[in-house]
């Protein structure tokens, strides 16, 4: 089989539609703060997110790649069986993961892309284990709980270290002085540096959500080795960033215009906040929503008395959006499965 | 709203209600500087300006209601604030009030013509020009509260505040001497003025230096709200 395969395009063409979402709305929200705060314009913003969110995938994407793609189901032992199965079922994961995140956009529901395709992985690994190609204690499910646990776990450390950061800031730097406004101005060019870091942080975490079921599939069919190859990242990359550039800016604008309370010291302390627990989490390797971590980061900033109104009925809608959204992208998967079997392909 | 092809994170940001309070006090003092023009025309005994301006106090009033109610509907039990927001809601009760006295005063000016001494006619004219000083101290002082919001409650900022608390409290107590020395003229001059005269001229006293006691009232709810924090 080569890379011209039908197959193989297709994978291509989902996972780069699945890119294209990450970069038209999560990349967007990512750096909206920093258009709403002023210190960048929008297409400085674009310029920025374009560069590092492609530097954060190609240099540091590959650890939480390879969690989406064999962490949860052991691909391996799969395509040792079958590896068309595995493609197959990679692409209904995607197209799944896809599905649900185009509903969701359109009814403009907070889901998350990476909860969406870890769900349809797994629904994938469930079908497999109901097939009998695998057994279900197969599933790493201790992955699987590590995984959910750190999408509880990070709203709550974004919070944790906003709340921190600006309180330091607070503290040591806006109850000294004669003039707040002065103090604001100062931190426009420090949140040009966060913009910056948290493009880059995007970038190594949600580039997986996009490529890592094409990875998973390209090495089940022997077309890639066991080392990501780098221009997979590349088309992850590009995928995002061109979905910043064709829709992201409308986001970015709607958001822009209306947070306009996260003047630059708050939006310095969510944005950094938010950044560093993304990055941590790709470094060990678990996908995360940086959307969900920026809630948790603007959430900390208010609770230390950063921001006039706060509206915290928004935690409900995640915590919904979360328990929904793995059971429908893995059933979805799932049926989609069963449905590229059914159809011959 | 339009829906567009949107997941965003939005909502989180909920609409302030600090820079509609602010609105809220200007709209108070523009129904109290009014008033004080009201005050004057009805000392001058222009009877047809009272009631130009006392249709427009109306509907300053009305804006400021309008106001009011925004805040209150868009306080909903999931937004967070900075400050307590029952401490918010029970600061802007009396400032409200501000703009319906006022009103009421206003109302009061149109139902009888203006026919006393001098000393009188002097008398309200320095009521009203102290409660108009003292209402727009007030509004000074909720000015301060964006750059509160900004410092995020610096302990300077805070002492600033508080300060122009004191110096409202300060006026109004001034208005109140002053209310009550011109009570007692009204009622010295019953021979002259009359019975209803008396009992009118009274009413408006009475009504003007309610005004003050609702900035002080106001000023000390916000004072409440602010190091209760």
């Amino acid at each position: 089989m080569d890379l011209f395969n039908p197959l193989v395009i297709f994978l291509i063409i989902a996972g780069l539609y699945m890119a294209w979402n990450i970069g038209a709305n999560d990349l967007a929200n990512a750096m909206g703060t920093s258009v709403g705060s002023g210190a960048l314009s929008i297409k400085q913003v674009i310029i920025v997110a374009g560069f590092f969110e492609f530097a954060g995938a190609v240099f540091f994407g590959k650890k939480v790649t390879s969690t989406i793609a064999k962490g949860i189901v052991p691909i391996d032992s799969i395509s040792l069986i079958d590896n068309h199965l595995v493609a197959v079922g990679m692409l209904a994961a995607i197209l799944a993961a896809g599905f649900w995140i185009t509903l969701a956009t359109f009814y403009n529901l907070p889901v998350s892309t990476t909860h969406s395709i870890v769900g349809a992985v797994l629904g994938f690994g469930l079908i497999a284990a109901y097939n009998g190609i695998i057994g279900l204690s197969d599933i790493h499910w201790e992955v699987l709980l590590k995984i959910v646990s750190s999408w509880l776990i990070s709203p709550v450390l974004g919070a944790i270290l906003a709340y921190v950061i600006f309180s330091l800031i607070r503290y040591f730097i806006l109850q000294k002085t004669d003039d707040p406004y002065k103090i604001e101005n100062k931190f426009v060019s420090l949140q040009i540096a966060t913009a910056c870091y948290i493009a880059f942080a995007h970038g190594s975490n949600d580039v997986a959500n996009a490529v890592g079921p094409l990875y998973a599939s390209l090495n089940a069919l022997d077309l890639v080795g066991l080392s990501i190859p780098v221009w997979i990242m590349v088309l992850g990359g590009l995928g995002m960033v061109f979905g910043l550039a064709t829709w992201g800016y409308r986001v970015i604008e709607t958001i822009g215009t209306k947070i306009t309370e996260l003047t630059p010291t708050r939006g310095f302390s969510a944005e950094f906040a938010t950044a560093s627990v993304v990055v941590l989490h790709s470094y060990i390797s678990l996908p995360i929503s940086t959307t969900h971590t920026l809630v948790g980061s603007v959430i900390g900033v208010g609770l230390a008395g950063g921001l006039a109104a706060v509206d915290l009925s928004v935690i409900g809608k995640i915590a919904l959006s979360w328990i929904v959204t793995v059971p429908v992208a893995a059933l979805t998967s799932a049926l989609m499965f069963i449905g590229l079997m059914g159809v011959g392909i | 709203m339009k829906k567009e092809y949107i997941r965003s994170v939005l909502s989180i940001f909920a609409s302030s209600p600090f820079k509609p309070l602010c609105m809220h006090a200007n709209k108070g003092g523009d129904c109290v500087r009014k008033l004080s023009e009201a005050v004057h025309a009805f000392c001058e005994g222009d009877m047809e300006k009272v009631n130009l301006l006392n249709a427009e106090i109306d509907v300053i009033e009305h804006e400021a209601d309008v106001i009011k109610q925004t805040i209150r509907g868009e306080l909903s039990s999931s937004i967070m604030l900075p400050v307590h927001a029952t401490d918010l809601l029970n600061f802007l009760k009396p400032q409200d009030s501000i703009s319906d006295d006022a009103q009421e005063a206003s109302y009061w000016l149109t139902l009888r013509r203006f026919d006393a001494s001098p000393e009188i006619r002097a008398g309200f004219r320095e009521l009203m020009a102290r409660t108009l000083a003292t209402v727009e101290h007030y509004e000074k002082l909720v000015d301060t509260l964006s750059e509160l919001l900004e410092s995020s409650f610096s302990k300077r900022d805070v002492e600033d505040t508080l300060a122009l608390v004191m110096e409202v409290e300060e006026m109004e107590h001034q208005v109140d001497v002053i209310e009550k020395e011109l009570m007692r003229t009204v009622f010295r001059s019953e021979d002259v003025l009359g019975g209803v005269g008396v009992f009118h001229l009274s009413r408006l006293v009475m009504n003007i230096g309610s005004i003050a006691d609702k900035a002080e009232h106001a000023a000390d709810r916000l004072r409440t709200m602010i190091l209760r924090r």
